[in-house]
């Protein structure tokens, strides 16, 4: 729509409260964190500059480096298992199979119930004397295998991991959007050559959605990983002998003690590892230059 | 598509194929329902039937005491309160500030558009929980530290670059001829956002709105981190405490649980579309 004079003035007053805060709690939080990991700080005296020492002492830091490899895990495991979970789940359901309404609302409830709550529930289950999963493995007479789950170092990262890994609601939600969008005649002309429900996946539906949901899931799921927080700091704080120990953990407890130089620093070396696993997705996703391939499978789909 | 087509009784792969599929849509619900079927019952027992009995045995009599007594003792009615005054006050501002920003993005070429819909992309995809010193010491600074008033600020603030795209989405789905019409006889800037596009991108809105509000409702990190009094607690960081008040008592901590649950899954089940049209086509934009 064309800008008349006294137009431009009220779009200024309208853009401005969503552009202050823009700046307020992106733009300026993202340089103030990028600033003082350059500093020594503690929140009271003076902050000196510190040059790259911060850096250098996370680099030293085994509880750091092992935060780093925990994130970088969780990142590949959600991007990697959880999201093809979530893509064959897709599939299925797509092909809205009896119930599949309940089906969807049920594998989402994960997504609206908060971290905290499911990591204290999984803290329950995970419990050595009463809890779920040792009840289980009693009931069908492998009590021997009991543990204290979250309190033994073999353990302790495999159950952080593994509880959230068949929570697939939120991406099984946006692939299914999108193979819905896919058109039928696509299937239809492939059902009469006879190729299976199977081949269809394969040759139709995931080059179709790959470079669109699946991406975008793939790249969600593993910024999500790099962020995690609440749910190590709900079921161990990073124990036993840090050992499922994640970045923002460790942020979180440098800024406890008020170390916020160092607290700073591991901020941007997760803003960084973020940016690298974005544009690492992007790259494997988009390399081959398939889209041709794509076009192809669809041909010999339809043919 | 396969539904349509007169299936003959299935035979060799495709009885395969069936079976593995119903037994994948079988544990995802097992796996999802389960630990919370458990939860509640256990949130049922007495602490002695909890402790004593095998997980799996059902309580005697229901006990509702559990929930009488984390309502009272935990002070969780009073949590309740607070993520209800400061979700509702956040999702306000928010939506406001968004659907204001939308209406100019969606509706208006202007020098620096571009830039300024890059700055919404980022701030989607930034780790938000990195910028925790900074939150931080911007709240002290604004005097908002262990107030209603920064929590608010706080979470209207970091929901603005999804509600944008959110409300932008929709309006951008509204053809300008309707708005041209109203210009041509007239109508300013103002009564074509007021009278216009706000009415027509209501279900925009309410998907954002709704959005926004299971974000703050669910939000932890940074009402841990700007919040100390008692009083202003959430029910987040209310279950935290949770587990150290209620050390021994743990069918009063299951029932807290399970009430601090109820609320999002009903939310869920009654604006289901929104949520999920929300979390969908926020994802698949940014």
């Amino acid at each position: 729509m064309k800008l008349i004079r006294s137009d431009r003035k009220a779009l200024y007053a309208f853009m401005a409260p969503a552009l202050a805060v823009m700046i307020l709690f992106f733009v300026i939080p993202v340089i103030y964190v990028i600033v003082v990991s350059f500093l020594k700080w503690n929140g009271i005296s003076a902050p000196a500059l510190n040059n790259l020492k911060n850096y250098a002492l996370l680099m030293k830091d085994k509880s750091f480096s092992r935060s780093v490899i925990n994130n970088i895990i969780w990142a590949l495991v959600a991007g990697f298992i959880q999201v093809p979970l979530a893509m064959v789940m897709a599939i299925i359901l797509s092909r809205k199979p009896k119930g599949w309404k309940f089906f969807r609302t049920v594998y989402f409830f994960p997504q609206v119930i908060s971290g905290i709550a499911l990591a204290t529930l999984w803290r329950a289950i995970y419990n050595a004397e009463h809890g779920m999963l040792n009840g289980l493995l009693r009931a069908i007479g492998a009590g021997a295998a009991a543990k204290d789950w979250l309190g033994t170092i073999q353990t302790a990262f495999p159950a952080v991991l593994i509880y959230w890994v068949f929570y697939v609601g939120y991406y099984m939600v946006i692939m299914m959007a999108d193979i819905t969008t896919i058109d039928t005649s696509y299937y239809e002309a492939a059902t009469i050559d006879g190729a299976t429900d199977f081949q269809q996946a394969i040759y139709i539906t995931i080059p179709l959605i790959k470079k669109t949901s699946l991406l975008t899931c793939v790249t969600l799921a593993s910024v999500m990983g790099l962020r995690q927080f609440e749910q190590v700091y709900m079921l161990t704080n990073g124990q036993p002998a840090n050992t499922t120990s994640t970045i923002v953990l460790y942020m979180y407890k440098k800024m406890q003690n008020a170390n916020y130089g160092i607290a700073s620093a591991s901020a941007v070396i997760l803003i960084i590892v973020g940016v690298v696993f974005i544009v690492c997705i992007r790259k494997l996703f988009e390399g081959r230059g398939d889209k041709p391939v794509v076009a192809k499978n669809v041909r010999r789909a339809v043919k | 598509m396969s539904e349509t087509r007169l299936r003959p009784a299935l035979h060799g792969k495709e009885l395969v194929l069936a079976v593995i599929r119903w037994i994948l849509i079988i544990f995802f619900a097992v796996y999802t329902l389960f630990p919370l079927i458990w939860l509640i019952i256990s949130s049922l027992k007495t602490n002695f039937e909890f402790l004593a009995q095998s997980p799996f045995s059902l309580p005697s009599k229901p006990q509702w005491i559990n929930y009488k007594n984390a309502l009272t003792v935990a002070g969780l009615g009073r949590m309740l309160l607070n993520s209800v005054f400061v979700g509702l006050s956040a999702t306000l501002v928010n939506v406001i500030i968004a659907s204001m920003s939308a209406y100019c993005i969606s509706r208006f070429r202007f020098k620096g558009r571009e830039k300024i819909f890059t700055l919404f992309t980022a701030g989607i995809l930034v780790p938000l929980n990195a910028l925790m010193v900074p939150y931080f010491v911007i709240i002290n600074k604004l005097g908002l530290y262990n107030t209603y008033g920064g929590m608010i600020l706080l979470y209207a603030a970091i929901g603005i670059p999804m509600s944008t795209f959110l409300i932008r989405g929709l309006m951008d789905s509204i053809p300008m001829e309707v708005e041209e019409a109203a210009y041509i006889d007239g109508c300013g800037f103002y009564g074509r956002f007021f009278h216009i596009l706000l009415p027509l991108s209501r279900t925009g809105i309410v998907t954002a709105a709704t959005f926004e509000f299971l974000t703050c409702w669910n939000e932890f990190v940074f009402a841990n981190l700007i919040v100390s009094s008692e009083k202003l607690r959430t029910i987040q960081v209310g279950i935290r405490y949770f587990t150290n008040q209620f050390s021994t008592d743990y069918v009063s901590m299951y029932a807290a649980i399970v009430i601090s649950i109820i609320p999002s899954i009903l939310g869920y089940v009654l604006f289901q579309e929104q949520i999920i049209a929300g979390m969908t086509s926020g994802a698949v934009k940014g």
